[in-house]
């Protein structure tokens, strides 16, 4: 059965500035290789299109088996001149667990 | 001397309740109570106050705030700090010492810090060669911006905090120090930590503290992923962090309060809004969050340890907030049959009415409420089913309020030429836009001053 991020993680994410931020934690421990194979440049780049315009960086925690999305000029000019409705991007991340989970077995 | 510093967390916005902070002074034991009131747009509304009056420009609710507040301190032992003061700490600190005389707490001690306003300085900085270039986009081009300016205020350190504690404050009420500072200065005081090698760590460490309960609730079950699970959040305790001096620290709650603290509430703020999570960069230090060790020891207690510190930034970030024109936006609401047909025909009439209008828009968004208002292109392609209702939101970005209340007009015209059945909520009016430029400077530049009034 093929799953989704929101099987296996959960979400945070902010604003600082025009950048968007998205902390995705693993659910359990085995789960936290799937995310940093899942989440990946490439894919978040593809999944936000054109809301996204800046350099995407992606971090690694594995202490916490947790990765941080830092994706620049995301939203819109930033909380004080964006037209989006969520100004804070606090619904963002929520987005991120729409990717599909690699499916390599670990 | 103490092992243990006990601070509680009292706000995390200006906004937040205040009971809860209420609650952690009759339960908690605080040594401290930390409160955060400020954010980049708050810096600019409250500069703005400033102008129209120039006695106000602190958080307005701040008064009544400590008006609670200062006699449960007092029966507690607990020293209050807090960036309240805004764009105006003197003028807040003058009200809180008429406050403090009213409720007959003579002798407290109120310190009012300053020194993080450079509204006044910027041509300054300027002439002495600050480039003040955008750290977000890389721009250089501020020059243009200088007459459009309202608010510039550098996130500072707690070296104001600290040397208002040493002269016995009871109340430190700040400006823009940074929310970090308002833990890490009593943190440093407590200790006697000075901003060196030998402290980096601790420093570090204290950092850490600051940036997991430094929204109030949102490490206790607020802003959640698993908020079905979070009992009675309208209850929610605010985090009590117990900071040891060998730089371990545990967050907790008051007992009996709603919310829950675990390793997965720290862990959810943990990596809420950072960048590199290696590189933690605040006014007091930098600290690395990839080296800590979680523990969750039961009973709304986590224990970390293990946090790693790398010393003192050399630039300190400037946020200067600069006029940017204005928005104006309307939402209509459409129902069930063809309640998507509906929209879709409703955004073509906007569309043709800002053309009659004239509209000079410099971006128009449109959104349907209910289908990609929140992630936009990332928004699933499915087929629309025959919705029970859907939303239509328009928002423009203008060079005058004139043409973004036109946005407001040709919402309103919908009422009879839009599609049957059309709702509409309360117009909003036009708003004005302050932008924000980020930039770094030089934090020898920036001077911090303390002033004791005694009641």
């Amino acid at each position: 059965m093929s799953r989704i991020l929101a099987d296996i993680a959960y979400v945070r994410s902010g604003d600082k500035g025009d950048t968007a931020t998205i902390g995705v934690i693993a659910r359990t421990p085995e789960d936290y290789p799937r995310i940093k194979r899942s989440v990946t440049e490439e894919k978040v780049r593809d999944l936000f299109g054109d809301w996204v315009k800046g350099r995407i960086t992606i971090y690694e925690m594995d202490n916490i088996e947790s990765v941080v999305v830092y994706m620049e000029a995301a939203l819109g000019g930033g909380a004080t001149r964006t037209l989006r409705l969520d100004q804070t991007g606090k619904a963002l991340g929520n987005a991120i667990l729409r990717l599909p989970v690699d499916r390599d077995n670990v | 001397m103490k092992d243990v510093v006990r601070l509680g967390s009292g706000s995390g916005f200006w906004g937040d309740a205040i009971d809860p902070a209420e609650e952690s002074l009759r339960k908690g034991k605080l040594d401290y109570l930390c409160m955060d009131y400020l954010a980049e747009l708050t810096m600019a509304l409250l500069q703005r106050m400033k102008m129209k009056n120039p006695e106000a420009g602190y958080i307005p609710d701040l008064i009544d705030h400590m008006r609670t507040l200062l006699p449960l301190a007092r029966k507690s032992g607990t020293r209050i700090i807090c960036n309240g003061g805004g764009v105006n700490p003197r003028a807040a600190g003058e009200q809180l010492r008429i406050l403090a005389d009213e409720l007959g707490l003579t002798g407290l001690r109120i310190a009012v810090v300053e020194g993080d306003d450079m509204v006044e300085r910027i041509d300054e900085l300027v002439d002495a060669g600050e480039p003040l270039l955008n750290m977000e986009t890389g721009e250089g081009s501020f020059g243009e911006l200088r007459e459009r300016v309202v608010a510039a205020n550098v996130y500072t350190d707690s070296s104001g905090i600290r040397q208002a504690l040493a002269e016995g404050a009871d109340v430190v009420v700040t400006g823009r120090v940074s929310d970090n500072a308002l833990y890490v200065g009593p943190i440093m005081h407590e200790f006697g930590w000075s901003q060196d090698a030998a402290h980096a760590d601790l420093i570090g460490s204290a950092i850490t503290a600051g940036h997991i309960v430094e929204c109030a609730s949102a490490c206790s079950g607020g802003m959640s992923s698993c908020f079905a699970e979070m009992p009675q959040m309208g209850m929610v305790g605010f985090p009590i962090v117990e900071f040891s001096r060998d730089g371990t620290f545990v967050v907790t709650k008051p007992e009996d309060t709603g919310g829950k603290v675990n390793g997965f509430t720290v862990k959810e703020h943990l990596v809420y809004e950072i960048a590199d999570p290696a590189n933690y960069i605040m006014p007091d230090g930098i600290a690395d969050f990839t080296t800590l060790t979680l523990e969750d020891l039961g009973n709304d207690r986590v224990r970390i340890s293990g946090v790693r510190g790398k010393g003192v930034p050399e630039q300190l970030k400037l946020v200067i907030g600069y006029q940017d024109g204005w928005i104006g936006e309307g939402m209509v609401m459409f129902p069930w049959p063809r309640a998507y047909e509906r929209a879709v025909k409703a955004r073509q009439t906007l569309t043709e009415r800002f053309e009659r209008l004239g509209l000079q828009a410099d971006d128009i968004l449109f959104n349907f409420v209910g289908l990609d208002t929140l992630h936009g292109p990332a928004t699933k392609d499915t087929d629309i089913p025959d919705l029970n209702e859907i939303g239509l939101r328009v928002a423009a970005k203008t060079g005058s309020r004139s043409e973004a209340d036109k946005i407001r007009r040709a919402c309103t015209q919908l009422w009879i030429m839009g599609p049957g059945g059309s709702a509409f909520g309360t117009p909003s009016k036009p708003r004005p836009v302050v932008a924000v430029w980020p930039t770094l400077i030089d934090h020898a530049a920036v001077t911090q001053s303390v002033t004791l009034l005694e009641v």
